[in-house]
């Protein structure tokens, strides 16, 4: 059973988690920077790139330079809510994802990473997790935009459409005890449903005791 | 943004808008003509964008959380202004924090 992030005497911020709720934080974080770099096609043919860029042949250089700063426009609908558009204009918008996405993808897989590491440090059984300022940030980044993912997993759009989800859910458990069924589908989304609020009252948790 | 979360209801709700939006005026930076315009989406909670705006733009938490309300209640919210360079900075800052935001030249909308 977790227990809420409060501020210590000595300024550094604590929760307390068990093993399976680090796990499964981990791997969302880890799903969330893979499907990251997936879709924005970050990593694909990195050493390749890397040695051309150091290459003795200009043109091979060049052509490095420019392929390192190509921008994709996401393809998947939650990398989309995590690098939206910056501009209403679609030539804006493209400038802005040539200019700063990969920097912007760069410090998300960062924030995901240090979180993962922090989690690993903390071990596997039931037990503190300790985090100073700057890691509370990147905590708080992070769970954000796992958040994120698993929202547009749930197909979240407006503001209340969580409770829908809740609702549908509650009234799906009282139709499965009234008779036999249980698709896999379903199991699935009840897992989404409880690590978003697993994340989201994490979350909130940390803004109280940073307050 | 999820409304389910009591702490959040900030406690300027009792004052007037235009005493807030006096006093937005006076502490935003109003110079230039871009805007960083933050919309309301089903994710982010209510306190963690109080959270970024206090902590990137340094606002005070009145000015922060009537910002906040705006975007939840209007849908959109322009939360800073000035040079284009720096409105580029701001909206990729939101968007590092995860919040939906653009660009715009002011008087656009």
């Amino acid at each position: 059973m977790a227990h809420a992030f409060r501020r210590r005497p000595d300024g550094s911020l604590a929760c307390r988690l068990d093993g399976e709720e680090k796990a499964i934080i981990a791997q969302v974080a880890q799903e969330t920077a893979d499907l990251i770099r997936a879709d924005l096609g970050i990593d694909a043919g990195g050493d390749a790139l890397r040695r051309a860029a150091e290459s003795e042949d200009p043109l091979r250089r060049l052509e490095a330079e420019f392929a390192g700063r190509e921008a994709r426009t996401p393809s998947d609908s939650a990398v989309r809510r995590l690098f939206p558009a910056a501009s209403e204009d679609p030539s804006l918008a493209e400038e802005y994802r040539r200019l700063g996405q990969r920097d912007l993808a760069d410090g998300k897989i960062a924030d995901l990473r240090r979180v993962m590491s922090i989690l690993d440090a903390a071990g596997g059984g039931h037990g503190e997790v300790v985090l100073d300022e700057d890691e509370a940030l990147s905590m708080l980044r992070a769970l954000n935009d796992v958040r994120i993912v698993l929202a547009d997993r749930l197909g979240l759009q407006r503001d209340g459409d969580f409770d829908t989800v809740r609702m549908l859910q509650q009234i799906g458990e009282r139709v499965e005890d009234a008779g036999p069924s249980g698709d896999e589908e379903h199991v699935g989304s009840d897992i989404v449903i409880a690590v978003y609020e697993l994340l989201s009252w994490l979350q909130e948790s940390l803004l109280r005791a940073l307050d | 943004m999820p409304v389910d979360l009591p702490r959040a209801v900030p406690r300027t709700r009792t004052r007037t808008r235009t005493d807030t939006a006096s006093e937005e005026r006076t502490t935003l930076e109003t110079e230039g003509p871009w805007c960083t315009v933050v919309w309301n989406d089903p994710v982010n909670l209510m306190s963690y964008v109080v959270f970024v705006f206090r902590r990137y733009f340094g606002y005070s938490r009145v000015v922060a959380e009537q910002l906040m309300m705006q975007v939840h209640e209007d849908g959109r919210a322009i939360v800073s202004r000035g040079s284009r360079e720096k409105v580029e900075t701001d909206v990729q800052a939101m968007h590092s924090f995860g919040l939906q935001s653009t660009i715009e030249k002011a008087g656009e909308v």
